[in-house]
This record gives C-alpha cells, structure tokens and sequence, in this order.
C-alpha cells in the first residue's frame, strides 16, 4: 500500500530564546492508503498540534510533511488551501456544521468548494446519507439534530470530496459512549470503504482496539503501540467500560 | 446565512436603517439651514446682485443710492431691474414685548419676495402700511389673522397676507413691504436710498459679462451673480458665526456617529459567524469565497438598511417642510451621502474580512 502521508522529522516548538517550548520532538510517520490510526495523550502532549501540522493548519518548525508523495509548502498559503479543499476531510469536536444551511446544503457546500460537479454531488451526498442513515433528515438543520446526528453528518462532509486523508480531533468528546462508539465505528468502516487514511485523535482509550495504529504522545514524543489481543479483550469486557485501561 | 436568524437580520437592517437616518437627518438639518440663509437671494429669479462694497449677506445689506438702479438698467445686457431694501426695526406684539424682525422692502416686480403665499396676494405689499409676514412667523409676531393691525417702529402696520416656508436664519422673522413703505419704517435709510438693485440679463448666458460690464460702470458698489451671493451668504452664515459652525460641527458629528454605527453593525454581524468563518477556511475554502460572501452580505445589509433609512428620510423631509427647521437635500448631497454610507458599510465589511483572514484555522480545533 502506498504511503499517503509522511512526516520526516517534524518538530514544532514555541516561543524564543530561554522560553522556548518544544511540543512535538523529531514525529517520523508514514500513513498507508486506508489504514486507521489513533493518536492518544494527556493534555498538552502534542496531540492537537499533531493534528493541525498533519491538517496543514500548522507549520511545523522543522521537518517536512508529504502529502501524496508532495512536500507540502506551509509558505504558500494558496497552495495550503488547495491540499485541504481537496486531499484533506476534517471532523471536529463540535461537528462544526454552518447552522444557517440545511444538512444538504452543508454537504453540496463543501463538493462545490472542492471543484466537484452538481451531479457528482448529488450522487455522492444521497450515498453517503444512505450509508450514513441520514436520508430522513436531509432538510433538517444542524441545530435540529442530536450530538451523534451531527457528528454523522461531520463525517460525510469530511469524506464528500473523497479526500485521501481524514483528520478527526476528539470526534466522540461531546457523545456519551454509546453514541461515540457508534460514530467512530461509522467513521471507519466509511474511511475503510473510501480507502482514506483515517487520523483520530481521542482521549478515550475504549476505543483504541477499533483502529490499526495506536499512537502515543506524551511530552511531544510520539511512540506507537502494538495493538494487542489484551487490549482488545479488555476494551470488549463490558464490566471494564467505566474503567477503560491505560495504555 | 442573513435569513437564518429572521429576528437578528432585521435588527440588522433597522440599526442600519436608524443610523443611515441619523447620519442623514443631521446633514438633512445643514442643507436646510443653508437653503434658508439663501433662499431669499435663490428665490428671487434675478441673475445679478448690485450691493454696497463689503456685503456680507443679504440680511446685511447697507444703503446704496437709488440712482445705481438707473446706472444698472443702462449698462448693454440688462433686461431689467429693480431695488430692495432690507432693515432692521421693532415689531410691537399684541401682548406688549417689542421683537426684532427684518424688513424686505419689495419693488414693482416684487423680486426677492415671498415665492409661495398661504393667503392673500404679493401685490398688498403695495398698499399702504401693508405686509406679509410668513406663516412660521404668526406666533413669534402675534398674528392671528389677514387684516390684523398692529405697529412697526411705533408706525401701524397691516397684515395684508401671509407667505408659507419663507424661514429666517436669525431669530428674526421676515417682513415683506413695498420700499416706499420700508422707508416709513426704516429710520436709517434716506428716501433715495436702497440696500440692492436686482438685475436680469437680456441672455442668461452673459450674465458674468454683464456683471463685469456693471461693475466697471459703477464704482462705489459690488456686483455679484445670485449664485456668488449665495455662496457669500451661505459662508458668512455657516462659517463665520458661531450658530453655522455649531450647525456644521452637529451634522459632521452626526453624520460620523451614523456612518461609524452603519460600520460597526456590519462588522459586528461578521463576528458573529467568526466560528463558522474559520471552520471554512480550515476546509479550505478560498479566502475570495469568503471576501464575496462578507461584501455579498454587507451589499444586502447595507443596501437595505440605505434604503430603508431614505425612504425615513422622504418622509421625515416631507413633514418638516413646512416646519421652521425643515430636512432638506438635493441630489448632490444625497448621492454624496449615500456613496460615503456605503464606503463605511465597504469598511466595515473590509475590517471584518480582515478579521477573518487574520484567523488561525487551528483555532477550529479548540
């Protein structure tokens, strides 16, 4: 499988001088075609951070970030643009839908933004509202939803555009588990069936077992972990589900 | 995204509207006060002004021999012309208090008189110890009706009609006679003394011609085109007395106040949205789609509110027509107005385009 996204040596530190804080220290990743990831840590640990530079929201310090085989040039903003209109699908905390259109129009927007034909659009918003079971609410606004409807919707505006990388930051945060649970795994069975790379970061270790990666990061530094058949036995104990384990 | 929030769209338009209003009622008020510190010289249909040297207004003029209406009418071009005479003297009121109005002492033609009469006829300024006072004026004066007597410099005086929307700049209203009659009143002009001669041209395209042809013909006087005197009239009364300045000062911080309103309700509905802004930008839309949407936005919002708030404006010039402070404007001033609207409106809009551009899209993840 081809690598869609490469990080060499990317490091981001802020401030100067004697203040200088080093968020992320030397992350050498490489993310194949359709494969899943979770990035996990405490608070402050670079998760965020991460994120935005792998978003193209963030210009690392050092280090170069490929997208397709492309170094990404954070000094051109159009052409930072241009990555995120087409190659990147982004699923945030809050869905972050625009309450003033309609679930369609939130979608048609986003197809229209990244070049796409009306057909094309059509087409691809009835099968993702179909995959999704959205249909019935189609012309409801965002405000007219529930927190796991909105986040499903967030999905298929992030995959409308059949972007080949998908960044979600915390997409279950505001969702009590059941519903979390449900998004995420509706979040990659549609990035498996798209073949995206699929990035999530969350804080809830339960779901870790769902993804092909498990990524640590704790003090900038990044580790990846092995995903185990212990892990996977715990996360599935229903007793555990209040406890989830550390990693 | 204007319609989504019916209630805050129309707050929107309405604040824009109040403040279009206010910004146009206050230069409104100065166009008012400039057409009437000059309304009686553009009222006058005459096309040149033969005055003593040094006159700074109308309301000013000093004596000039009634002989330089003879010297006038026999200088190449002049088709006619006429005298008026304007003093100053105490009007007795009914209730006792003496008040001071400006006498117009009219000639034949009744040129720089009353241009619009509300009851009787002009012509009564001819008849004995006859005038028209205005009807703004009839509480100030105590008049209560056409025939009514009452005395002028301890002289009786007729009410012979009434004129309608002849305002005075001073707190002194006007009085328009016959110059013989002003004479009688007057105490400071001779009988062979006038305060301007009133000129028409035989063709109204020689009229500086025949101005300069006049002045050289006549040495002690000053020769100027209705237009110059106006102009004269209206920087004597707007720039070099206190009132004017306070009239200008009032309008420019009321036209101020109203724009900066207009700017900042623009801006402020663009902050509102900031949250969504930078969720477009971190999807990446272009920063031309943005710009388009905030302009398209402002366009409606700023167009509607203009609109709104002239249509106010109309309606508000309408019922002070007639009033002592009256909103005027022509169309200059309303083109003018309306462009420096939304110029702000461009402002605001620009600020907050600005604003958006200055986001950091990471802030989407926080």
């Amino acid at each position: 499988m081809k690598n869609v996204l490469v990080c060499r040596g990317i490091t981001k530190s802020y401030g100067s001088g004697n203040l200088v804080e080093q968020v992320l220290k030397r992350v050498d990743l490489e993310f194949s075609q359709g494969e899943a990831s979770v990035l996990v840590g405490p608070s402050g640990s670079g998760k965020t951070t991460l994120l935005s530079i792998l978003g193209c929201l963030l210009e690392p310090s050092s280090g170069e970030l490929l997208v397709e085989n492309s170094a990404v040039n954070f000094s051109d903003k159009s052409s930072l643009t241009e990555v995120r209109r087409q190659k990147l699908g982004f699923i945030f905390q809050q869905a972050q839908l625009l309450p003033f259109l309609t679930i369609d129009d939130n979608l048609s927007v986003v197809g229209r933004n990244a070049g796409m034909e009306q057909t094309d659009i059509d087409q691809r918003v009835n099968k993702l509202l179909d995959r999704l079971q959205l249909q019935p609410l189609r012309h409801k606004y965002p405000t007219q939803l529930s927190g796991g409807q909105r986040q499903r919707v967030a999905i298929a505006r992030a995959l409308l555009h059949r972007p080949s990388i998908v960044l979600a930051d915390e997409p279950t945060a505001a969702l009590d588990w059941n519903t979390g649970k449900t998004v995420v795994e509706l979040l990659l069975e549609q990035a498996r069936i798209e073949n995206a790379v699929l990035v999530v970061v969350t804080h809830d270790t339960r779901m870790l077992p769902l993804f092909d990666r498990i990524l640590s990061i704790a003090d900038g530094l990044l580790v990846e972990r092995q995903q185990t058949a212990a892990t996977e036995n715990t996360f599935y104990t229903e007793t555990n589900l209040d406890h989830p384990p550390g990693l | 995204m204007l319609l989504y929030n019916r209630s805050r769209f129309a707050m929107t338009i309405l604040g824009i509207s109040l403040a279009y209003f206010l910004a146009a009622a206050q230069v409104g008020l100065l166009v008012g006060w400039i057409h009437t510190n000059s309304a009686i010289i553009n009222h006058a249909g005459v096309d040149i002004w033969v005055m003593s040297k040094g006159t700074r207004t109308l309301d000013y003029g000093t004596a000039i021999p009634r002989q330089r209406i003879q010297q006038t009418l026999s200088v190449p071009g002049v088709k006619w012309a006429e005298g008026m005479l304007v003093g100053w003297v105490n009007w007795q009121h009914p209730e006792g208090k003496r008040i001071t109005v400006e006498v117009i002492g009219l000639d034949n033609g009744n040129a720089g008189g009353p241009w619009r009469m509300s009851e009787g006829d002009i012509s009564a300024v001819h008849l004995p110890e006859t005038v028209i006072v205005d009807e703004l004026s009839r509480q100030a004066l105590g008049i209560i009706e056409l025939g009514q007597e009452t005395e002028m410099e301890g002289k009786r005086v007729i009410i012979g009609g009434f004129s309608q929307g002849v305002r005075t700049f001073t707190a002194a209203p006007f009085v328009f006679t016959s110059i013989e009659n002003a004479l009688d009143y007057v105490p400071y002009y001779r009988d062979d003394e006038i305060s301007f001669v009133l000129v028409n041209c035989e063709n109204a395209a020689e009229v500086k011609s025949v101005r300069d042809r006049i002045a050289m013909e006549i040495n002690d006087v000053e020769v100027l085109t209705t237009e110059e005197f106006a102009d004269r009239s209206v920087k004597y009364w707007m720039l070099e007395t206190g009132v004017g300045i306070t009239v200008i000062i009032t309008a420019s911080l009321g036209l101020l106040v109203g724009v900066v309103i207009m700017s900042q309700t623009l801006f402020s509905i663009t902050q509102d949205h900031i949250n969504n802004y930078a969720t477009l930008l971190a999807l990446g839309f272009h920063q031309k789609s943005l710009r388009s949407i905030i302009l398209t936005q402002s366009l409606i919002l700023g167009g509607g509110g203009i609109t709104i708030g002239s249509l106010l404006f109309v309606i508000s010039c309408q019922l002070t027509a007639l009033s002592p402070i009256p909103l005027e404007t022509t169309p200059l001033v309303s083109t003018c107005l309306t462009l420096f609207s939304m110029l702000f409106c461009v402002a605001g809009s620009w600020f907050s385009i600005r604003a958006v551009f200055k986001l950091d899209p990471v802030s989407v993840f926080h």
